[in-house]
């Protein structure tokens, strides 16, 4: 059982009050009519799935009902932190470069 | 077709328990008192707090000021206002003043030209009272929530079961419990079973003009066949 941190709510919870909103920060291609069938694909369906850190969305269901950023980590399921999805962008921004 | 037609009516989610029959005053022993609040009327209010005098407003209309701390309620003889998300808050109170209070609100906000609005739920929530020395037990085997830590005068949003519903502390003598009304039935058979082993009674509620919530029932009940 994970226990997560809203944000928002700002206490720790159970994951019992949480859902699972998929990979966060995907990109969506700028201009979406010019690019190429293969990149609008990697857009739509492929993600990373990685060994190791990963920021994922969560959504607060069961009580503020927002959606945030969370850093878990996908082997030892290690939370590092979470954010609203303001702040997060730029930590993982700044992870990315 | 009947001459009659269509002639909707009122009822509490929980009719079917014929919870007035099985009422009986409280008394003070270890047994776990409960017994819904029906027909309040609730709406969801949302706003930006940044936007200059949305909350004025709000105090304005309802007397109550507009929480903006997560969990945070405001009370006062008239209802109660609850904080539910950074942008959402939920008002309670008896129906006649609720209806007059979101109209007016309304107003205000299309006056203003206020990024905001009122959404009357009274149909889609009900109520519940939970008392005696045991009533945060019966939740701690329901629920994941540490409900031993919400402050008085506070609210938490979390799921008992597998129903969301909003738990609201005001003294140490009991909580409420907001639900849905699909859940109604559910929420109420999970109370009633959780609270089996301490004693279940279900208590006559009464009207006291001091108190937020049990002062709305000092209101006439609203007509049950609906216009």
């Amino acid at each position: 059982m994970l226990v997560i941190t809203c944000p928002y709510c700002q206490e720790a919870r159970e994951e019992e009050e949480f859902s699972y909103a998929g990979e966060a920060y995907i990109a969506r291609p700028a201009v979406p009519e010019e690019v190429d069938d293969a990149t609008w694909g990697d857009y739509v369906f492929h993600r990373k799935n990685p060994r190791g850190w990963h920021w994922e969305q969560w959504q607060h269901v069961a009580g503020c009902r927002k959606v945030f950023a969370v850093k878990r980590h996908t082997v030892s399921y290690e939370i590092a932190g979470s954010w609203t999805l303001a702040d997060g962008k730029a930590l993982y921004l700044e992870e990315q470069a | 077709m009947p001459k009659q037609g269509f002639q909707p009516f009122m009822e509490s989610p929980l009719h079917h328990f014929k919870l007035d029959a099985e009422a009986q005053p409280r008394r003070t022993d270890g047994r776990i008192w409960c017994n819904e609040l029906p027909h309040l009327g609730y709406a969801v209010l949302r706003g930006d707090t940044a936007e200059a005098g949305f909350a004025q407003l709000v105090e304005q209309v309802t007397g109550l000021a507009l929480p903006l701390k997560a969990g945070a309620v405001s009370q006062g003889p008239q209802g109660v206002l609850m904080w539910t998300s950074p942008d959402e808050w939920l008002l309670v109170s008896h129906r006649q003043r609720l209806a007059d209070w979101t109209a007016q609100l309304d107003a205000g906000f299309a006056e203003h030209k206020l990024f905001a609005q009122t959404v009357d739920s009274s149909g889609g929530l009900t109520l519940a009272w939970l008392g005696g020395t045991e009533h945060l037990t019966v939740l701690r085997h329901l629920g994941v929530y540490d409900f031993e830590s919400i402050p008085l005068g506070h609210m938490v949003s979390t799921v008992l079961g597998k129903a969301t519903v909003q738990v609201i502390r005001l003294d140490t003598d009991g909580v409420f419990v907001v639900f849905r009304r699909s859940f109604a039935d559910y929420v109420w058979r999970l109370l009633r079973r959780a609270a089996q082993p301490y004693g279940f009674a279900v208590c006559q509620l009464e009207a006291r003009s001091d108190h937020p919530l049990f002062a709305q029932l000092a209101a006439p009940r609203p007509s049950l066949i609906l216009a």
